[in-house]
């Protein structure tokens, strides 16, 4: 299984989230710059187009020339002016128009206005001024609106300045609510080879007129916007993203706090509390519960402890009492006799039981932590040779090698080390094949004492290996059925030996033999 | 042999007493600690056996008590409870040996003779029955001036069986007298080891004297019951 790191998805977390909020507001900034941009451009459009439907026939020239530094672009070539008078026939183009620029879908979009010279009232006025400093009108509406919806004096705002045109100079019938003073103009975005323009058109009565911006501009404007954002971006994601780091580090303290309290518990034992102290709120619930489900650990295990151990007690008065009988009657019926026999085999039945019990109380003393010991120095080496002695006599059938070092002390339990070893070689002899072999080794390694006995066996397989140390458990196999045994001496021998601070571990599986490795420490020696 | 014996369970003292006795020893037994302690401090016994749980005084306070008063006469402790903690406490407190119940009458008695020999420094070390002798101190037997040695397993199987003549010992009693407790009751180790130390006493006249029981055990023959 991949370890997965809270913090880690915590600051991935704020991070994304970050990144995508920072996203998405840069591109919404940006393309409402753009469009305002843009707005703003069509707007100076609008203005420049409706002052050049104004006559001035003669001055395509200058007007083309004065056309960039009214619409605020740096360099000639940004802006392109084409006019034709209203049969289509070219009046004017400037050199920077270009010819994909298709500006007649443009007029032909656009309504014709009615051929009226006379109503036309600045045909026989020069054209104006080019007050190029004037700031250009905003939010022009893309047709003007009809005359009769507004107050005339209302109107200045959509128009060149009123200065411009002092109204004395004015004939009155100019006023006429029914002249249109203004022509429907139309933009459009096209796209030739080498750039992106801008294009406003609009028809006079005489001319069409079209105006030509280049989005260059825009785009360089644009452009550093945009590299605003992309160096600020990456800044603002990594302030946040350690910013998360610092933050789910202090989320992240308490529960440190609380695992140590926790390991503290656990370590002094089952009967010990998470205090509450000066936790933080969100946790007390957390504590609570871990202190109710220790309290119904503890509970429960002093119980099951307690069990074995007070039934075990219980059966023990009983027991002796019953093997005290039996082996009086023993001695005083016929020697030999059937009853004999019989009282016999009663006290080897008795005397199972009371191993059993023996057993299960010194286990439940192993599980409280409570086996007591009674440390001694003993030679293993020697009780290793005085058991090998016994296997003669135990086992003649097998072949037994030996291989104990000599001298090896170590402080510990006399009576249960000779418990543990004598199990360990006792099932050695008792699982071992017909003509099977037996190899006891004993070394000192790095201050532990290990003896290794290993036998020929049948294969166990990996699901009872797993088992084998299990309480009560027992092969499944009707050969090992038929041997004596309680499933209790193995399980007790590595608790014995876990409470020397040793262990007991079975030897990894080779086929056609078992192993057991017993290995204790040497222990303070005096 | 004068043993005192405190042990507050009636049923249980009625056997062990009367295995002690048949075995030669005057019990003296009393069901109280307190009664207990004041036996053992007002007379002079060669052991002590004492049971751990006991109303009045347990057994472990009169132990304490005993060895703090400068009594070293030999006891023994009847464990039942906690096995482990009270031998520890007990061999700490000085106690010479301990015995967890349920326990074998004839296992009793022959820590007992133990202890007492330990206690009196070795007075008995040739223990005679019949024609055979045994020297604890060199593991020999000898028989009509004839010695053999022993193993020390054998030697040992043969002191239990000829420190009671006469008395049957199953397999199991001396299985766990010899090995201790948790050695393969199924194996007929007890009858290699017989037939072992039969071999080694025929030849030097000791033909007969280790008897088989069926189906029980073994016993040495009493010297009366033959000639």
């Amino acid at each position: 299984m991949k370890l997965q790191s809270f913090r880690f998805r915590i600051t991935l977390f704020c991070a994304v989230l970050g990144s995508v909020a920072l996203i998405g507001f840069s591109i919404v900034s940006w393309w409402l710059i753009y469009e305002a941009k843009v707005k703003r451009l069509d707007a100076e459009i609008k203005n420049q187009l409706i002052q050049a439907t104004r006559p001035q026939s003669t001055q395509w020239d200058n007007y083309a020339a004065s056309l960039p530094l009214v619409l605020g672009m740096n360099g000639k070539a940004n802006v392109a002016l084409l006019v034709n008078d209203r049969d289509g026939n070219l009046l004017y183009k400037s050199t920077q128009w270009q010819d994909e620029i298709d500006a007649n879908s443009l007029w032909r979009a656009l309504p014709q206005p009615p051929p009226d010279p006379v109503r036309m009232p600045f045909e026989l006025e020069p054209p104006p001024p080019p007050n190029l400093l004037d700031p250009p009108p905003r939010d022009r509406p893309e047709s003007f609106p009809p005359r009769e919806r507004r107050p005339p004096r209302d109107r200045p705002e959509s128009f060149p300045p009123r200065e411009r045109r002092p109204p004395r100079d004015r004939p009155p019938e100019f006023d006429r609510p029914d002249f249109p003073l203004v022509f429907q103009t139309q933009l459009a975005t096209m796209r030739t080879n080498r750039k992106i323009w801008r294009v406003g058109a609009v028809h006079s009565p005489q001319t069409q007129i079209a105006i030509a911006v280049s989005l260059k501009g825009i785009a360089l404007e644009m452009a550093s916007i945009s590299n605003v954002f992309l160096i600020s971006i990456p800044i603002v994601l990594l302030l946040v993203a350690g910013g998360a780091w610092v933050i789910s580090r202090s989320i992240l303290y308490p529960i440190g706090r609380l695992t140590t309290a926790i390991r503290n518990v656990t370590v002094q034992g089952l009967d010990h509390r998470v205090p509450l102290g000066s936790t933080d709120i969100e946790f007390i619930e957390l504590i609570f519960v871990f202190n109710q489900m220790l309290e119904r650990l503890e509970r429960s295990f002093k119980q099951a402890s307690r069990f074995s151990g007070d039934a075990a007690h219980e059966l023990k008065t009983p027991l002796a009492i019953l093997q005290g009988e039996i082996e009086r009657a023993l001695h005083q019926v016929e020697s030999g006799s059937q009853v004999q026999q019989t009282l016999s085999n009663l006290l080897d039945e008795v005397r199972r039981l009371s191993e059993i019990t023996r057993k299960l109380l010194l286990l439940s003393l192993a599980d409280a932590g409570r086996m007591g010991l009674h440390r001694v120095e003993v030679n293993v080496s020697a009780l290793l040779s005085e058991i090998a002695e016994d296997m003669e006599l135990l086992a003649p059938h097998l072949d037994v090698q030996m291989a104990i070092a000599p001298n090896l002390f170590i402080k510990c339990d006399r009576d249960l080390l000779v418990q543990v070893l004598q199990n360990l070689v006792g099932n050695a002899i008792k699982y071992n094949l017909p003509k099977g072999w037996l190899r006891l080794q004993a070394e000192c390694q790095e201050k532990r004492v290990i003896v290794t006995i290993v036998n020929s066996s049948q294969d166990i397989s990996f699901g009872e290996r797993d088992r084998i140390f299990e309480r009560f458990h027992r092969g499944d196999s009707t050969q090992i059925q038929k041997i004596a045994g309680s499933g209790l001496g193995l399980s007790l021998a590595r608790e014995i030996a876990r409470a020397h601070g040793g262990d007991i571990q079975l030897e990894a599986a080779i086929l056609g033999q078992t192993g057991f490795i017993l290995s204790l420490p040497v222990g303070d020696r005096d | 042999m004068n043993v005192l014996y405190v042990e507050d369970e009636a049923k249980i003292a009625n056997f062990v007493c009367i295995g002690l006795k048949e075995q030669g020893f005057i019990v003296d037994y009393c069901a109280n600690g307190n009664d207990g302690y004041e036996r053992a401090m007002d007379n002079q016994y060669d052991a002590i056996v004492l049971d751990i749980v006991l109303p009045g005084k347990d057994g472990l306070s009169i132990l304490k008590l005993l060895r703090k008063a400068g009594r070293n006469v030999p006891v023994i402790l009847l464990t039942a409870r906690n096995e482990l903690d009270d031998r520890i406490q007990g061999l700490h407190l000085g106690a010479d040996d301990y015995l967890a119940k349920p326990f074998f009458v004839e296992e009793l008695i022959a820590r007992i003779h133990a202890v007492v020999r330990r206690a009196s420094g070795g007075g008995q070390n040739i223990l005679s029955v019949g024609p055979v002798k045994l020297d604890r101190i060199l593991r020999e037997v000898t028989c009509d001036r004839h010695t053999v040695e022993l193993t020390t397993r054998e030697f040992n199987l043969l002191e239990y069986l000829m420190r009671s003549p006469g008395r049957v010992l199953t397999r199991t009693q001396i299985l766990e007298h010899i090995w201790g407790y948790d050695f393969n009751p199924n194996t007929n180790v007890v009858d290699v080891c017989i037939q072992r130390i039969r071999k080694k006493i025929e030849p030097i006249g000791g033909v007969g004297w280790v008897e088989s029981v069926r189906g029980v055990g073994y016993r040495f023959r009493k010297p009366d019951s033959t000639s």
